[in-house]
């Protein structure tokens, strides 16, 4: 058989497609192929599964250990490992949850994996310096409309309906604690890295919509339009200048770029 | 200074070093303990973001080991060209003192194993990994190590024993070896060989680093098979064959790694001292 192949059948082995790769191998005096071809069978799924464990801590204490176990191991059925890094093992899980029964009936799963996930990608994500609310002093105020934002390469904000900014550091700090399991909230997680500090902010549906449509390139000008059709015309300008000083401070922007004197048609 | 001649595979300082964890990253960059070396593993650090960035600032102060395990020099299919470039980038970045990989394969139609799984010992694996081994060196611009494997099981069709196929190995690609002495433990035990026989069948090869682990018993049946885990500490058994391959081989970099059930940094540093009081001992007997 050749290399290929061999490598082939051993992976159906551990996937337990087939047991053809038993009669390419052998066991030793003592144990036959089948009991040592069972200790890189095991080792492969709890490998994987103590990897997810490990990037969803927030999760695996939510579900209690067990179910976790159980929950991990049908992931990695449905999507292996497809990555030279085991970091990378869990990146599908959120969706994962979002998709299967019965995890997708308990949304605190979903959220959870998410929030896991996001703070755990601001860490590996690669580094750049934050703009300030200095930047902002030089924009005469003219081009304050023209204003568009490149956010922080580390910034990740997803929306979530279960309150899990709030319970994940209790949990983390006591898997036991009672959580009320009913509560629902609709804001969405803003997470992002300072330096080696990863840092995160529950946002209102508002603002998570003014930072999805200055994420996809549109301007403070259009950002007021779209706050003020949401939060009215009076509240409008003090409200997109407060989400717009926020990001600021936080150190979510990395670049502020404006329209220059004879820039504009 | 190094006063023992290493191959050119390796330009670590002959003395012990220990694995750097993610769990002790922010104590050793803060309290900078006393060891020579540190050894991390290279996939963890290939992001963008807070590692590399430690790694940098690190290695003023230590000799830095990138330790792969994730390119599978086994496979059949080549290596992961975008994975063997960031890989190159590393090496760029941190200017390490040893670069190394395992001797297995770990993935296989776009399947990652996370593990590192036996090859089997015969001409067609032999000229598959050579390539490989050649193909990584090329794109780092330098030697590197290939550590022999724990392995549970053999490949019927292997038709020539490890250290021959290791040999054959660094004749081939110029590599040299990263010689892990818990997994030659580990793998005469469980296959039923004899470890000291295998040390000196290595012992002339270009070896550039050891390695000393833990492992653990696990009970099949009636009876226990070793698994490598590196979770406890160095066995009473690899330190007496840890001093067999140093008055074998010579004196050679040596790092402690512990993976599994991280204990706290002092107790690494401590298991990294006994390498340091045996490697000291080599050092008088070889002057």
């Amino acid at each position: 058989m050749d290399l290929s192949r061999i490598e082939h059948t051993f992976q159906d082995g551990l996937l337990g497609r087939s047991q053809d790769i038993l009669r390419q191998l052998r066991g030793n005096a003592r144990e036959s192929a089948e009991t040592m071809f069972a200790v890189y069978r095991n080792a492969y799924w709890s490998r994987l599964a103590e990897a997810l464990g490990n990037d969803f801590p927030a999760l695996k204490a939510l579900m209690g250990d067990q179910a976790f176990d159980r929950m991990a191991r049908a992931y990695i059925a449905r999507h292996p490992s497809q990555h030279p890094s085991i970091r990378w093992a869990g990146r599908n899980l959120p969706a994962f949850l979002a998709a299967e029964a019965p995890y997708r009936d308990e949304p605190w799963f979903t959220d959870m994996a998410r929030f896991d996930w996001g703070l755990a990608f601001a860490f590996d994500a690669a580094a750049a310096p934050a703009a300030g609310l200095a930047n902002l002093a030089g924009v005469p105020p003219e081009f304050w409309g023209s204003i568009r934002l490149r956010f922080h390469p580390t910034l990740d904000a997803f929306p979530v309906s279960t309150p899990v900014d709030e319970a994940r550091p209790r949990l983390l700090e006591n898997a036991a604690i009672a959580l009320d399991r009913q509560a629902r909230c609709a804001r969405a997680i803003m997470v992002w890295r300072v330096e080696h500090d990863v840092r995160f902010r529950a946002i209102d549906p508002l603002e998570h919509a003014a930072l999805e449509a200055m994420q996809a390139g549109a301007t403070f000008g259009a950002m007021c339009e779209l706050v003020a059709r949401q939060a009215g015309l009076d509240a409008a300008p003090a409200r997109a200048a407060q989400i717009l000083q926020g990001w600021l401070e936080w150190g979510a922007v990395a670049i502020v770029e404006h329209d220059e004197l004879g820039s504009a048609a | 200074m190094n006063s023992v001649a290493l191959p050119s595979c390796s330009h670590l300082p002959v003395a012990s070093g220990i694995g750097l964890r993610a769990a002790h990253h922010e104590r050793v960059a803060t309290e900078r303990p006393g060891i020579a070396w540190l050894e991390v593993h290279t996939e963890n650090f290939l992001g963008g973001g807070a590692t590399p960035a430690l790694l940098e600032s690190l290695r003023g102060e230590y000799a830095i080991s990138l330790h792969g395990v994730g390119l599978s020099l086994g496979s059949a299919e080549g290596l992961d060209q975008d994975h063997l470039s960031r890989i190159a980038a590393l090496v760029r970045r941190v200017e390490p003192a040893a670069v190394s990989d395992h001797l297995s394969w770990s993935v296989t139609g776009g399947v990652y194993f996370n593990d590192l799984l036996p090859v089997p010992y015969d001409e067609e694996a032999l000229a598959a990994i050579a390539r490989n081994v050649m193909r990584f060196q090329e794109a780092i611009g330098r030697e590197v190590m290939v550590e022999n494997p724990s392995t549970y099981l053999r490949h019927a069709q292997s038709d020539r024993a490890e250290p021959q196929f290791l040999a054959e190995l660094c004749q081939r690609s110029g590599c040299g070896l990263l010689l892990d002495v818990n997994n030659v433990f580990v793998s005469a035990e469980n296959h039923g060989d004899d470890a000291r026989a295998y040390l000196a069948a290595i012992a002339p090869l270009p070896i550039g680093e050891i390695h000393l682990s833990g492992h653990h018993l696990r009970q099949i049946g009636n009876r226990s098979i070793r698994i490598d885990d590196h979770g406890s500490p160095v066995s009473d058994q690899v330190w007496a064959l840890y001093e067999q391959a140093l008055a074998l081989i010579g004196p050679r970099p040596t790092l402690v790694e512990w993976d599994s059930a991280l204990p706290p940094l002092e107790t690494l540093l401590a298991e990294a001292d006994k390498a340091q009081t045996r490697l000291d001992h080599a050092m008088r007997s070889t002057a």
